[in-house]
């Protein structure tokens, strides 16, 4: 998330950029052709956008942004062919249009991930394609109007189609401005970086993915639509086939993925490019233009893997360190911690009820009839030898696994059938065995991504975020990236990230595992600390040796059964803990010399 | 991911920023002080690239013929020149190619492509605007359905051929067996003009005005990986005739060569298509003139008696096997251009489309060029065209029809 200054200084940069091209369209270019081609840079550098702000920002790759593209432009195309519609109508429209069909898309496609959901986002548009094949709309004219030519967007002008493809064009950015500033582009960047980490830590992934592709849906079809109107003729390969895809794909990795002015800078360098080289070697040396074509984007991947836009700000960066490094600071200002949002500390009650938990994976009983209780302001441990059911145990509490059977209540409510993020609105926060870090983060916006969970407001979970850091003794790294982080500080980071969405159950996977002896006592340190302040905690562990000094009440899992369960001190001298953990023959000992 | 940016980097990002620099793109047949300018815009890159290739030939032979013969004599033996512009594989690119010549050469005369029909309705957009008058092949009867001014369209429309053809083939079949084809059956893909051919012919009435019923009906979405189930289709319904409707030439093999294994093809069922691509030298050199011999396709233009002079030097000069459309229309459109130059007798876009709305050639190498004559009616279509059916025999598709212009007797496929 940018501050405001920087959000600013990018909107200066957008009016600039429109002033430059208008300075071009109206002053340089002195020819229809080129008015043209600029007009066609401008309108695939809004699909590309498109693309980038689901994509880029979201991770989801989308090989099918043509159906959208194709849709605005057949919706164009139809509306005036048929109802006579102008496109001064008909592109607005388009936006509701690609909407639509990003929420038609997205519902079925959304429980994919990875290159399955990229493969199967190349379907639509080669389906819609062959729908309107079928449909015989495969080749529409819109029909010339030379009654009301202005009414129906004919221009004599080119530099009129300039102006409004810039409009779009500014839109667009300003848009995905909106999204990289606010809770939008956070959550998306957190679900591009571990999904099931931002799920836990209360994103609606769902939610904040389908509106990331229905947005992108409307503005990639609302250029298609005045695509159509540039080229006045809609086939189904003109616009709904492979090469538009990907176009939008190509001119925002060409640019850099996942940024503002990438696609733009893809589309100002390629589609050129591309017109150039036909224009100057296609009726010469037939087809090497796209042999030049291949070879510039196969130089800027081996150049800039990541996209012009990323390396250039990488070059700059390291021209001028000292900025960054004055930049650190701010964030750990004392005068920016709230006080601390007290928990009401209704101690006594069960918080947490589970009744009959049961999962098999396969054959295997992973949980079989777990009962357990916690009470509020409870400091609980769950322990047992590797393989036991301890991480299956919180994915079921937490919602990332549906038990086969039984039931969760929390805070007096079921919470059985939860999505994780839910469960952690409820008041349930996570950590990971293997810390799940949104690794291309600030440490600060790690937490802030927790913190939106019980945060409206954008800047009060800025607020609460540095709170959380300085609960857990963080402050000072806030700005560090998290993926350079210590063991420790990783583990810091990811409890603050569970304090910062104020939850009255913590639930702790391991927390301690991997930790050298003095970095274990600062951990157990914060979590005393925020056991004290009211919070409940459940906490996993193998080692015993740390949980009998921390929890006040065992409880005991072998092999997915619940096989003890009372105070530490009892616990471990039960004999069947003795014998899931070292064997029959310890017990033989141990009661041995009992006697 | 953070690898270090290089000088080297730097050095390559800069060069495809210069290469990025859209220039002038202008190939002349012969630059010289007076010359008039045409223009081609055809597919040079892409698929079509064959077919853009072949008309740019032909143009560049009438354009020789011209000059030779003195040039434009109304305007002081001025040069003809030709101006090409590669519409490349997208709509998209063939406007662009139309905006950059009319942006390039602002006294071109007129102008003839862009071979495909989508193609050519995007650069008639752009040429229609700058009222430049343009000449094309393409078959779509939408590019003449607009109200333009300025399209003149030499091929009978899809629609005209669809009506045409039917008739036509069984007016053949009956010439030649005395009797009367009663069943048809239909293969096409679902592409542009084939879609519309088949529409002529189940909606608009065309099987019906024939007396005939169609006993296979198969629509198939190209490319085709197999063509059993289709020509399984023809092997138990058995029609007396297969009218074939694709556009591309892989499916075309495929269910050819399923034909002759179902033992179907060599005449046991007569084929009759509709469009230049049937007679493809491609077509022979994948197909091989055995399973050929005998179809029948309609088609715009074809070699006609009177052309034989034009056909011996085409081939000698492309060391084509054979004239095709393409390179005969190309030939046909220069030679129309220059024709309604004569008559203007300006250099002037305007006065040239007026003289070809005026025109009624019927000799001369532009009417040589096409059948019938040369004459526009108000939408820019000719008049008075005859349908051509053209039929592979021995390894060559030779016109059949019209009779007064063909170069061979066409004969209705039999088994023997």
């Amino acid at each position: 998330m940018r501050t405001r200054a920087e959000a600013n200084r990018q909107r200066w940069a957008i009016l600039a950029f429109c002033v430059a091209i208008l300075v071009l369209s109206f002053g340089v270019l002195k020819s229809a052709y080129y008015e043209l081609v600029l007009t066609q840079v401008l309108l695939w550098a809004v699909l590309s956008l498109a693309w980038n702000l689901l994509s880029g920002y979201s991770g989801y790759f989308s090989f099918g942004h043509a159906a959208f593209w194709g849709l605005g432009a057949y919706t164009v195309a139809l509306g005036m062919m048929y109802l006579d519609l102008t496109p001064w109508i008909s592109i607005p429209l388009c936006s509701v249009v690609g909407a639509a069909a990003g929420a038609l898309i997205g519902y079925p496609t959304f429980r994919l991930r990875g290159h399955y959901f990229a493969l199967a986002m190349l379907a639509y548009p080669l389906a819609t394609l062959y729908v309107f094949q079928w449909l015989g709309y495969q080749e529409l004219t819109l029909p010339m109007k030379r009654e009301a030519p202005l009414f129906y967007m004919q221009f004599t002008d080119p530099r009129l189609y300039v102006v409004l493809a810039l409009g779009l064009l500014a839109a667009a950015l300003l848009i995905t401005l909106w999204v990289e500033n606010s809770r939008f582009g956070m959550s998306l960047l957190a679900i591009k970086q571990n999904e099931p980490a931002a799920e836990a830590a209360g994103i609606d992934t769902w939610r904040w993915k389908m509106l990331a592709l229905m947005l992108s849906g409307a503005m990639a079809a609302v250029a298609g639509g005045l695509y159509a109107v540039v080229l006045l003729v809609v086939t189904p390969e003109g616009v709904f086939g492979m090469l538009v895809s990907a176009q939008a794909l190509i001119l925002a990795l060409f640019g850099g993925v996942g940024s503002l002015w990438g696609p733009v800078i893809g589309a100002v360098v390629l589609v050129p490019l591309a017109e150039g080289l036909n224009a100057e070697l296609g009726d010469v040396l037939p087809g090497i233009q796209g042999v030049v074509y291949g070879f510039a984007i196969i130089a800027i991947i081996l150049c800039a893997p990541e996209g012009v836009y990323w390396r250039v700000l990488d070059y700059l960066a390291r021209r001028r360190p000292a900025r960054q490094a004055s930049l650190a600071p701010a964030a750990a200002a004392p005068g920016n911690i709230a006080a601390l949002p007290r928990i009401p500390a209704s101690r006594g009650g069960d918080l947490l009820v589970l009744r009959d938990i049961g999962i098999s994976f396969g054959g295997l009983r992973a949980l079989d009839g777990i009962d357990l209780a916690v009470p509020e302001g409870g400091l609980y441990g769950i322990i047992g030898p590797n393989g036991a059911g301890k991480t299956t145990l919180f994915n079921i509490i937490n919602g990332f696994l549906a038990p086969d059977r039984g039931a969760i209540t929390f805070a007096g409510g079921a919470i059985t059938d939860l999505r994780p993020n839910q469960v952690c609105r409820r008041g349930v926060g996570r950590t990971f065995q293997v810390v799940r870090a949104f690794p291309r983060m600030s440490v600060l916006e790690n937490v802030i991504v927790g913190a939106f969970a019980g945060e409206a407001d954008d800047a009060a979970a800025r607020r609460m975020a540095l709170s959380a850091l300085d609960r857990v003794g963080l402050s000072a790294q806030g700005d560090a990236i998290a993926g350079g982080l210590t063991t420790r500080e990783l583990r810091l980071m990811e409890l603050a990230r569970a304090l910062a969405s104020r939850p009255r159950l913590l639930l702790l996977d391991e927390t301690l595992a991997g930790l050298s002896h003095d970095d274990l006592g600062g951990i157990l340190a914060v979590i005393r600390q925020l056991h004290a302040d009211g919070t409940t905690v459940l906490i996993i562990e193998h080692t015993m040796q740390a949980m009998v000094r921390l929890v006040d009440h065992f409880t005991v899992l072998d092999h997915g059964r619940l096989i003890a369960s009372g105070r530490p001190q009892d616990v471990v001298r039960d004999d069947s803990v003795i014998e899931a953990y070292l064997g029959k023959k310890w017990v033989d000992r141990v009661a041995s010399t009992a006697k | 991911m953070s690898s270090k940016i290089t000088r080297r980097s730097v050095t390559a990002g800069l060069a495809i920023g210069a290469l990025a620099t859209p220039g002038l793109s202008i190939v002349s047949g012969r630059a010289q002080a007076k010359s008039v300018k045409m223009a081609m815009i055809a597919p040079l890159s892409g698929p079509w690239a064959r077919q853009g290739q072949l008309l740019r030939q032909g143009a560049e032979m009438a354009i020789d013929e011209i000059n030779q013969k003195g040039g434009i004599e109304k305007l002081g033996g001025a040069k003809f020149e030709l101006v090409v512009g590669d519409a490349g594989d997208s709509t998209e690119k063939a406007k662009n190619a139309a905006q950059r010549l009319l942006s390039d050469q602002p006294d071109l005369i007129g102008g003839f492509g862009a071979w495909l029909s989508s193609f050519t309705l995007a650069v008639t957009e752009v040429t229609e605007r700058a009222q430049l008058p343009w000449l094309t092949l393409s078959y779509s009867d939408a590019i003449t359905n607009r109200g333009f001014k300025f399209i003149f369209q030499t091929s009978p429309t899809a629609d005209w051929q669809a009506a045409e053809t039917i008739p036509t083939a069984l007016k053949l079949a009956e010439a030649a067996t005395g009797k009367r084809p009663k069943t048809i059956g239909i293969i096409q893909d679902n592409t542009a003009s084939p879609v519309s051919f088949g529409k002529q012919l189940r909606e608009g009435g065309g099987l019906d005005k024939a007396g005939l019923k169609a006993v296979v009906d198969q629509i198939f979405t190209p490319p085709l990986s197999d063509a059993t189930p289709l020509v399984d289709r023809v092997r138990s319904a058995k029609p007396d005739f297969l009218l074939l409707l694709t556009s591309a030439m892989p499916d075309c093999k495929l269910v050819l060569e399923k034909l002759d294994e179902f033992k179907l093809a060599r005449g046991k069922i007569p084929l009759v298509g509709n469009g230049a691509p049937f007679g493809s030298p491609e077509l022979l050199k994948t197909i091989g003139p055995e399973l050929l011999e005998g179809l029948l396709f309609s088609v715009a233009n074809w070699p006609l008696k009177g052309q034989e002079e034009f056909i011996e030097s085409f081939k000698k000069r492309t060391g084509e096997p054979f004239l095709t459309q393409d390179g005969l229309c190309g030939y046909g459109h220069t030679w129309i251009l220059k024709e309604a130059l004569e008559r203007a007798g300006a250099a002037d876009k305007l006065k040239v489309a007026e003289a070809i709305r005026a025109m009624n050639l019927t000799t001369g190498p532009a009417a040589r060029s096409f059948p019938g004559p040369i004459k526009f009616d108000d939408r820019g279509r000719r008049v008075d065209v005859p349908m051509i059916f053209a039929q592979w025999q021995k390894g060559i598709p030779l016109s059949v029809y019209p009779e007064d212009r063909a170069l061979s007797k066409p004969f209705w496929p039999t088994v023997s």
